[in-house]
């Protein structure tokens, strides 16, 4: 008999991780998702002045607690972006573009998904996601309470 | 000071997938490749400190524990270290810690990942994020990175060309490694013609999913006299951590913009100063540099102090950085884009700078190699690891 | 080993955090609180720190790649961060590693777990069971113990009270609770004196198999190696001068088997709780341990030394060991 014949063929065991949580998510996070659905976007105030958008209870960079509540505007910036166009498996299906806008009065981006916008032609959704596009915040009708219920919409 | 010096470094074939092995047989390949270039045996190893990053990839939780029989590590101290994807050199940090408090002679770092064996790899990664605020964008490795690339194109003006350079220097180097895992060869052209991944990052631009082994034996310095050893010493080391929130590396009021390493410069002075380097450009021959796209390459080199920020294009424009021409070879071996089994990816790049002003690096030798350093990433460039390795105990 | 002259280091302070199940904050708000508590305690701010030492586990938390989230509350942005994550205990003998290698006069430690997260721990410790085998049978903290206490006991053993895993009862398990542990440790010379709380007098961690059956479970053999080199590397701190010890397991039955082994003084063993009565969660089970020795330090008006102990993996696969000490042992 030849190598060939007598070679076995690899075995293979196929195990899914079921690991469900229950994340707690903290007063502070809990305010921001329940102003999504008033259509508001709530920012916090950190000791040295910075407005931080989302909203954190300590900043980690003064190590201090932040306590002063600030409303900030649904229009700003976008600092910086991406449009994916490869799938990945427990991933949503692309295409999609992805951003980080400062909104009006924050002094830290928030990070959602950019919709509105043709991507089919590559060239042209990277220019209209690009950085320095203005956008507004679009929230979502039938709020879940979740970072799902805003995204990011360019301003024509 | 304690002296610490690698006295041995093996690495396995780096591929897709291994269906040959389970994954403590696989880490024992490591550690024997470890062992055989040190000239050792496990009798001889006093600790071990393990990387393993995610559990997720390899299925296991507490993976480190089902490994211990494969490592041969039963009686001894063990500890692992996760610190992303800057694991593998972290472990290294940790090893030379060991040896430096004067507590152990001889310490083994061996591990192992096989990427690919999730199928769902991006997917794992994208519960590194928030729980609150950033699970249900899909954050993952590429687009966190496909950001900074894109930021740094356009504070320094410069292009999908430029890192499309650093890919085809990687893969020529990769070429000649029989090591690595993408050992193809890519023309500049090739990079750009590749699929889109997440925008500025195609296909051409990205690291393997790798499965593979590596591993490190560190001594000290008296054991090393003791035993006749000629390590690489290691000279300088840092670690240094970034803000996680990536929000907050943008707008005027930023600490350290997305678009460059700040951090990581810090931690290369941190290693710098205690190596005596004062001007890397000319004292440093070699560089081993994690760099998983390669957008991250041209503001990693700069991070090292081998080019201003903003520079590393137009130096790779000159051809700077390849091996066979001047000046420091940046990623002699094809680098993190050519071969990534994370976990251990840190530790390959440790072990391929040791070899190098060992003057073991045989296709991929730098000729005269006798500084070089290395460093890796982990988090969303949150955790930065350095080090300064020089053939000698002599200044720098 | 060297020969240099090893420095002495102390703990300096010491802050917990223990919930049941904390509903209320983030895992990371709880890390900050515990880190900001230990800072006040040791009347230090965060830029006097040097390098910290973290450890979680990813699965118990529901987080891959834990120090992601867990570096900034525990201070960590600009400092240099390590997570150790075998085991929390490792993180305290780690840290210690750090100043006497001359790295950090001072280390910040910080451990945690939160297993309220989890919507079941058993279902997270069974992905420690490897995949071939013993994932099939079905392991968990509590099986791997009742088998271990099975060989400890013996056949003949009769349990009292409803079993869980043969042959151990409720009571004779580790309650579970959200815990964040955060400890300053410091070099002698970097602190007042009189500052310190405790002195490390030796430290020593080891592992063993992983596969039970080719283990003996009636046989802690990572602890007899740790203590083997706690006895060689400092003879003053072996278990025959202890005062008492603290001992994180996952059942009485090791607890038990330990005192019985080292010849201890059951009264002052465990003198913070029995395990059903200290919340805390395996990953964290010697670190918790570490602290209450700490504090039995603290609060004694004699001299004391005594040692912390901790189990991690199944069937106590790995031990570790903390010895603290009222006074330096010269």
């Amino acid at each position: 008999m030849t190598e060939q014949q007598t070679e076995q063929a690899p075995a293979f065991y196929n195990q899914t991780w079921d690991l469900e949580y229950r994340h707690a998510l903290g007063d502070t996070a809990g305010r921001f998702l329940n102003g999504l659905a008033e259509g508001k976007i709530w920012g916090i105030k950190s000791q040295d002045g910075r407005v931080i958008v989302p909203p954190r209870s300590f900043d980690d960079h003064t190590f201090t607690k932040n306590t002063e509540w600030v409303e900030v505007g649904t229009t700003g910036v976008i600092e910086m972006s991406t449009v994916v166009y490869e799938g990945f498996r427990g991933l949503p299906d692309p295409p999609y573009a992805i951003g980080y806008a400062l909104l009006d009065g924050a002094d830290t981006a928030l990070v959602g998904y950019i919709r509105g916008v043709d991507l089919t032609d590559q060239e042209h959704a990277i220019e209209a996601t690009k950085i320095g596009t203005r956008v507004k915040v679009v929230f979502a009708e039938k709020p879940s309470g979740t970072s799902a219920d805003y995204w990011f919409e360019p301003i024509d | 000071m304690v002296n610490v010096g690698i006295a041995g470094f093996g690495q396995s074939k780096l591929v897709t997938r291994r269906t040959d092995v389970t994954f403590p047989e696989l880490v024992r390949e490591g550690v024997e490749l470890t062992l055989d270039d040190a000239g050792m045996t496990m009798d001889d190893v006093d600790a071990i400190v393990y990387p393993l990053a995610p559990d997720a990839l390899i299925g296991v939780n507490n993976g480190e524990r089902w490994v211990v029989d494969a490592l041969g590590a039963a009686g001894k101290p063990m500890m692992r270290v996760n610190n992303g994807g800057a694991t593998g050199m972290s472990a290294v940090l940790a090893a030379w810690t060991h040896i430096a408090s004067g507590e152990f002679d001889v310490v083994l770092v061996a591990g192992a990942d096989r990427v690919s064996e999730s199928g769902s790899a991006q997917s794992v990664l994208n519960k590194m994020w928030d729980p609150a605020y950033e699970r249900l964008v899909p954050l993952n490795t590429i687009t966190m990175l496909a950001l900074s690339a894109q930021r740094y194109m356009h504070l320094y003006d410069s292009t999908e060309r430029d890192m499309a350079l650093v890919a085809e220097k990687n893969r020529y180097h990769a070429s000649l490694n029989p090591n690595a895992h993408l050992r193809k060869p890519i023309t500049v052209d090739e990079v750009l013609e590749s699929r889109t991944l997440a925008w500025p990052i195609k296909l051409g631009d990205a690291c393997p999913a790798t499965t593979g082994a590596a591993g490190l034996v560190l001594v000290s310095e008296k054991y090393a006299k003791e035993h006749n050893l000629q390590p690489a010493w290691i000279r300088g080391i840092g670690q240094n951590t970034e803000t996680f929130w990536m929000g907050d590396r943008v707008g005027p009021k930023h600490r350290g913009d997305h678009a460059d390493a700040v951090s990581l410069e810090e931690a290369f002075q941190t290693a710098y100063e205690m190596a005596g380097v004062t001007d890397p450009k000319t004292q440093v021959d070699v560089a081993e540099v994690y760099a998983p796209f390669s957008s991250v390459e041209l503001h990693v080199i700069e991070a090292a102090g081998l080019a201003e920020r903003g520079g590393a294009p137009a130096l790779l424009r000159e051809g700077k950085f390849r091996l066979g021409n001047e000046g420091t070879v940046v990623n002699p071996s094809g680098g993190t884009l050519c071969s990534n089994p994370i976990a251990v990816t840190g530790t390959i790049r440790v072990g391929e700078a040791a070899n190098q002003v060992r003057g073991r690096a045989g296709a991929i030798q730098v000729p005269g190699a006798r500084v070089a350093v290395a460093s890796a990433i982990g988090g969303d460039h949150q955790f930065y690891s350095t080090m300064v390795l020089s053939t000698d105990l002599e200044e720098i | 080993m060297s020969d240099k002259e090893r420095d002495e280091v102390a703990v300096l302070a010491v802050a917990t955090t223990r919930v049941d199940r904390e509903e209320h904050r983030s895992l990371e708000e709880m890390i900050f609180d515990t880190v900001t508590e230990v800072l006040g305690k040791a009347g230090m701010s965060r830029d006097d720190l040097e390098s910290i030492v973290v450890s979680g586990n990813d699965e118990i938390d529901g987080r891959v790649i834990s120090i992601m989230t867990g570096a900034g509350p525990a201070a960590g942005v600009g400092h240099d961060v390590t997570m150790i994550a075998s085991s929390a205990d490792h993180a305290l003998s780690y840290g210690y590693l750090r100043i006497l290698a001359g790295q950090d006069d001072r280390v910040l430690v910080v451990g945690w777990a939160k297993p309220s997260e989890s919507v079941s721990s058993t279902r997270v410790e069974l992905m420690g069971a490897e995949p071939y085998v013993l994932r099939q049978v079905g392991m968990s903290e509590a099986v791997a113990a009742g088998l271990q206490a099975s060989k400890l006991r013996g056949a003949d053993y009769r349990p009292e009270g409803s079993v869980v895993a043969w042959p151990l009862t409720a009571d004779e398990l580790p309650a579970e609770a959200d815990s964040v542990h955060a400890i300053i440790i410091g070099r002698e010379g970097s602190f007042d004196p009189g500052q310190e709380l405790a002195w490390i007098a030796s430290t020593a961690w080891s592992t063993s198999s992983y596969e039970l059956g080719e283990r003996d479970l009636s046989d802690l053999s990572s602890l007899d190696s740790a203590l083997a080199r706690v006895e060689q590397r400092d003879p003053k701190a072996a278990p025959g001068n202890w005062t008492g010890a603290e001992i994180g397991a996952a059942s009485e039955a090791v607890v038990e088997h330990v005192v019985q082994q080292l010849q201890l003084d059951p009264a002052k063993t465990n003198a913070s709780g029995r395990l059903s009565q200290v919340g805390t969660s395996p990953y964290v089970t010697g670190l918790n341990r570490m602290v209450a020795a700490i504090e039995r330090v603290v609060e004694s008006n004699e001299q004391e030394l005594i040692a912390g102990i901790g189990f991690h993996g199944f069937a106590s696969q790995a031990a570790s060991v903390v010895v603290f000490s009222s006074e330096k042992l010269v």
